[in-house]
């Protein structure tokens, strides 16, 4: 399709002014890191490293980093067994609420994080009468992270058919040893892919984690919310929030390299 | 011989479509036996209901002697050759020939020797570590041949295994099979809707219509005596003669079949006709011929040679058929 040189101008001018809108706000942060100014003025009046030596000598801050590690890797292998487990089941096998197990298993990552939050707090405490912990927290982050890893599995084994399973089967190997030597291996890179952006998101959540925390269990995002307003923290907090959306987005981008690499090979 | 298969009662319903009704088939130890039929005939079906892959709705399989019905495919002494191969892709040639061996326990040296052997069987020996991704169709069509022989099953289920290939290449493969089932002496369930192959290669061939056998027999008996007008026209062609016409010929006064090669030209006291079309296909020619007066049209299928080379649109001829050479259709027109 030709576009007209206005067009083009006109199309060019939105996408640059839109995508500033969303990229420089987050440049700002990077600079304001090494901005000498306690207070974020702007422009920044000159530059250093000071903030990046103190929160590397923060212990609040390297403890809810260890905290959110934790808590994403713990949710995110909840995440990855029950995940393959649901896919497997709904994609090899008919049952009786097939569609509605399907739509309950993909729901929590749509639901509004505040809702899943005060049901969860809720549950935990006055139906279970559970203390809120570190367990609480992994429990509700598992939740959403089933469906990166369900999706990503789903899509893998629809794809592939059981044409390999049965051939698999056919040459005298059980179940178990046909998902080991035939179904995972094929799954594999879609399970890293799906392990991957449930690890991201369980590490920046702040919602849900808000309401299911127990006392004293504080991760980077709420470390940072804790610490935004403080004086002279400022730049600390900018200095994490920079770590924040390293660890968040590295796992993201290689999950989609993953997804696009095999989608190439899934259908050899 | 005893029978290596024994199907009964079998029936498969998919929702409300009937794709095996009832059948009883028995197939014997060491037979090439093939089973043929448009695509939606319940052929494939009943191969997968052989191998473990479907459930029956109702009715039995036996396997030498043994009710297999509910037992899963890892537990049946039968290996398939798959249609599209279905070759492990993130495996070497080797570790799929060795997949079975190995899942059985056998220990590496004697496994990779077998699949060594296996594969020299099917003339791919030198082939053993490259991925399926880098051989030809042909190719894989013998890893998985090898893969599915390697492990000496009892019986060995084929669906449709040279469907993907080229011409020249399924003619090669359809001798190799045959000769690879006579050294084996094994029982080869060969499933195809390709008439050439099944005559060409079975012992016995068993035509499918919508889930049902329509006709058993050896090829000869299949091509020559075609059970109903269905078999007369797919196995091979045939013109299907109206009782009138069929009358004209001197032949009884019912609904009958003949092939295009047994239909001649040129006795004295043939029916007279005009020749309509002349299709040429190298060593012969078909010959389109309206009939007087009978409002119908046969085929002839004439060697391309001598005074036959000359035949062109327009000529008047006159049709014979020898009784003999004409297939009764009557008891079962009907059905």
């Amino acid at each position: 399709m030709q576009l007209g040189p206005v067009t083009r101008a006109v199309l060019g001018v939105v996408t640059t002014v839109t995508l500033a809108l969303i990229y420089l706000p987050l440049f700002v942060v990077l600079l304001n890191s090494f901005s000498t100014s306690e207070s974020l003025s702007w422009p920044p009046p000159g530059f250093t490293l000071e903030w990046w030596g103190r929160a590397l000598h923060s212990t609040g801050a390297l403890e809810a980093l260890g905290t959110s590690v934790v808590v994403a890797l713990a949710a995110s292998t909840v995440a990855l067994v029950l995940g393959t487990l649901a896919a497997m089941a709904l994609s090899r096998y008919e049952f009786f609420g097939k569609e509605a197990v399907n739509l309950l298993i993909v729901l929590p990552i749509a639901l509004p994080g505040i809702v899943t939050g005060i049901a969860l707090n809720n549950a935990f405490r006055t139906m279970m009468g559970v203390q809120l912990s570190i367990w609480t927290l992994i429990i509700a982050h598992a939740t959403f992270c089933i469906v990166t890893v369900y999706n990503n599995a789903f899509a893998r084994l629809s794809a592939s058919g059981t044409r390999l399973e049965d051939a698999s089967m056919d040459l005298g190997a059980g179940l178990f040893t046909t998902f080991r030597l035939v179904t995972f291996p094929r799954l594999k890179s879609a399970l890293v892919a799906g392990g991957l952006l449930a690890f991201a998101l369980s590490f920046d959540e702040i919602i849900v984690t808000t309401f299911t925390a127990g006392n004293g269990v504080t991760t980077l995002p709420l470390w940072i919310l804790q610490n935004m307003f403080r004086p002279s923290q400022a730049p600390v907090v900018a200095v994490i929030a920079v770590i924040l959306v390293v660890v968040s987005v590295v796992p993201i981008a290689i999950a989609q390299r993953l997804t696009a690499k095999d989608a190439a090979t899934v259908s050899r | 011989m005893p029978t290596a298969i024994r199907l009964r009662g079998l029936h498969k319903r998919f929702g409300e479509t009937v794709a095996v009704a009832d059948l009883d088939l028995d197939i014997e130890a060491g037979e090439f036996f093939s089973m043929l039929g448009p695509s939606g005939s319940g052929k494939t079906t009943v191969l997968r209901a052989i191998a473990g892959f479907e459930q029956p709705t109702s009715g039995t399989v036996e396997l030498f002697g043994k009710d297999v019905t509910s037992l899963p495919p890892f537990e049946r002494p039968v290996n398939t050759v798959f249609q599209d191969y279905a070759l492990f892709p993130h495996m070497s040639v080797i570790a799929n020939v060795e997949y079975g061996l190995r899942v059985a326990g056998t220990p590496r040296n004697a496994r990779r020797a077998r699949a060594e052997e296996a594969l020299a069987a099917v003339q791919l020996a030198g082939l053993e570590d490259r991925q399926p991704h880098e051989l030809s169709g042909g190719q894989r069509q013998r890893v998985a041949l090898a893969r599915a022989i390697v492990l000496r099953p009892d019986a060995l289920l084929l669906d449709e295994p040279l469907g993907a290939l080229d011409l020249k290449l399924r003619e090669q493969m359809q001798v190799e099979l045959k000769q690879l089932q006579r050294s084996l002496g094994i029982t080869f369930v060969f499933v195809t809707h390709d008439q050439d192959e099944a005559l060409t290669l079975s012992d016995r061939v068993a035509v499918f219509d919508a889930g049902r056998v329509v006709q058993l027999g050896t090829p000869r008996e299949v091509y020559d005596r075609p059970a109903n007008s269905f078999v007369a026209s797919f196995v091979g062609s045939s013109t299907l003669l109206e009782p009138p016409v069929a009358k004209a010929f001197g032949l009884a006064d019912h609904l009958m079949a003949v092939r295009p090669e047994r239909v001649s030209l040129g006795a004295p006291d043939g029916v007279p006709g005009t020749i309509a079309e002349v299709i040429y296909t190298g060593p012969e020619h078909r010959i389109v011929i309206d009939l007087d007066g009978l409002d119908t049209r046969i085929t002839a299928l004439e060697p391309n040679i001598g005074a036959n080379a000359e035949r062109t649109r327009g000529d008047r001829v006159t049709v014979s058929i020898d009784p003999a050479d004409a297939t009764s259709l009557e008891a079962t027109a009907s059905s």
